[in-house]
């Protein structure tokens, strides 16, 4: 179970979150919008250990994961996507999956892989590669670590209606039962498709909660 | 092979373990103008412990690599955490340091009738192992080259494994390395230990065919060439590096005409090369396009 609670975080004395509590539990798929500046991207930021809260505990299966660096978060499961595609754009997306400290057996890798159907897409360099498929092989190299939350910051950027609702089919087909997603996202067509409870960020309503078992949103979503 | 040439290729091939210390610290996304320091390092420690201590060459090739490995490691774990522009400047502070240290070490010694060991700016002289086992240039050329290639073969095997993968992702975008798990840290300290280790084995056969150094010799315009090899031949492969270092000592040097110019000429060609290559000649895009493309032709 990963937990954020009641997590503050102020930018030179400007506050941007306040109070917020998000319990995640295996399986769970939530949804977290808001308008610009309402602190989505930092929410997720602090969630992966790339900002520190002001105040406010990180938590994993009891475990505190405050102040530790990044990448012993992304190691102990907690991975992210970012909001542009960001794959390293010398190296071919074969070694993009081989990057990644990836768990599980080569087998099973090359089976995720081709059941994604990115076996084509191989021996390419990221800018052979149309976007949308960039977006999976994203997604893909997460899977591949088994991670027990999984954070995916405006997945739909740059993609169309037709993509996007390939994109979230993609996404609910492949993610482990055991995964715990966080979708951010302003497209509300997307995020229906993926997850059972939507939060939503608004500054003239601090502390929100939410605890995705018992269902329950938030906000005006 | 007249000895001008044998010379010249030695020097190409000498230099060129210090073009590939800069490409290794380069690839993990560090600057460094100090890799001349561990070149240095190297070459005084095989110079003391063949010349004064009548020691092995086989330990004394060995214990420079180890001296430049640790120097830079200590180096590193220093200033780790000022990356960037401050690791560069750290790194040249360094190598002033050494440098200006060994003007002022005067410890010179009378072995056989000869004078020898570290005397300030007139330097480190008549370290005679090349003599004393009758190697001629061409020998000594061979010698080199065979460690050269020993060297090149090995980044070779290591360029294709996952932690020259994970270097190279640091050396590029450090954020998403810590979001696939990947501890920057880590990577910038073992490469930087890595270079010095390289540039110290360098510095160790220069000593050995120059059969006399001194501290002016490791000052910083060779830590500057270094870097521009690395620059100009693109961080994509190792033959990068000593492409710029054939096109600089190998050409430039070499034809006598232009050798007064070299700096002129060797700035200007820099400038133009990086006009028409951005990311060098070999660059990592380039090296990886032709490597996909062999690669699914023999499968």
């Amino acid at each position: 179970m990963f937990e954020l609670n009641r997590i503050t975080k102020s930018f030179d004395g400007v506050r941007v979150l306040q109070d917020v509590s998000l319990v995640l539990r295996p399986g769970n798929r939530v949804g977290l919008t808001g308008g610009n500046g309402t602190g989505k991207s930092t929410l997720i930021n602090i969630a992966t250990g790339f900002l520190d809260p002001s105040s406010g505990q990180i938590t994993l299966d009891g475990q505190s994961l405050n102040g530790l660096p990044p990448w012993k978060f992304s190691r102990l499961g907690i991975r992210r996507s970012f909001q542009t595609a960001r794959l390293i754009p010398t190296v071919t997306v074969r070694d993009q999956f081989r990057i990644g400290n990836a768990v599980g057996n080569l087998h099973r890798r090359r089976a995720l892989i081709e059941k994604c159907g990115l076996s084509e897409f191989l021996d390419l360099l990221p800018f052979e590669v149309p976007l949308p498929v960039l977006r999976k092989v994203e997604v893909v190299r997460a899977l591949l670590a088994d991670p027990a939350v999984m954070f995916l910051d405006e997945p739909s950027a740059g993609l169309s209606p037709t993509e996007l609702t390939s994109f979230a089919h993609f996404i609910s087909e492949n993610l482990h039962d055991k995964t715990a997603l966080m979708v951010v996202e302003h497209r509300q067509d997307l995020m229906r498709l993926l997850v059972e409870n939507i939060m939503t960020l608004d500054r003239d309503e601090p502390g929100i909660r939410v605890d995705s078992m018992p269902m329950k949103v938030v906000g005006s979503a | 092979m007249s000895l001008y040439v044998a010379s010249t290729l030695t020097n190409v091939a000498l230099i060129s373990f210090l073009a590939l210390s800069a490409y290794l610290v380069l690839v993990v996304g560090e600057v460094s103008f100090g890799q001349q320091a561990f070149f240095g390092i190297g070459a005084y420690v095989t110079a003391t412990v063949t010349a004064i201590f009548d020691g092995h060459v086989v330990g004394a090739l060995l214990l420079s690599t180890i001296a430049g490995g640790l120097a830079a490691l200590i180096l590193a774990a220093l200033v780790i955490r000022l990356s960037g522009l401050y690791f560069a400047i750290a790194s040249l502070c360094f190598a002033e340091l050494l440098r200006l240290t060994l003007l002022r070490i005067r410890i010179p010694l009378e072995i056989d009738g000869r004078t020898t060991g570290m005397d300030g700016p007139e330097g480190f002289s008549n370290i005679r192992w090349i003599f004393e086992n009758n190697f001629e240039v061409t020998d000594f050329l061979i010698l080199t080259v065979l460690c050269l290639a020993a060297l090149l073969v090995l980044l070779f095997f290591f360029e294709r494994t996952t932690i020259m993968l994970r270097a190279r992702l640091v050396g590029r975008d450090a954020i998403l390395a810590q979001s696939l798990g990947v501890r920057p840290a880590q990577y910038r300290l073992a490469f930087i230990g890595l270079s010095g280790m390289v540039a110290g084995f360098g510095g160790a056969l220069f000593a050995l065919f120059n059969t006399h150094i001194e501290p002016q010799m490791f000052g910083v315009m060779l830590g500057v060439h270094a870097l521009a090899y690395s620059i100009i031949g693109g961080l994509g492969a190792p033959l990068g590096p000593l492409i710029g270092v054939g096109i600089d000592i190998g050409l430039l040097e070499s034809i006598r005409a232009l050798s007064e110019y070299r700096m002129i000429a060797f700035g200007g060609l820099v400038a133009v090369l990086l006009i028409l290559f951005p990311q060098g000649l070999l660059s990592p895009r380039v090296v990886n396009q032709l490597r996909a493309r062999i690669w699914r032709r023999h499968v």
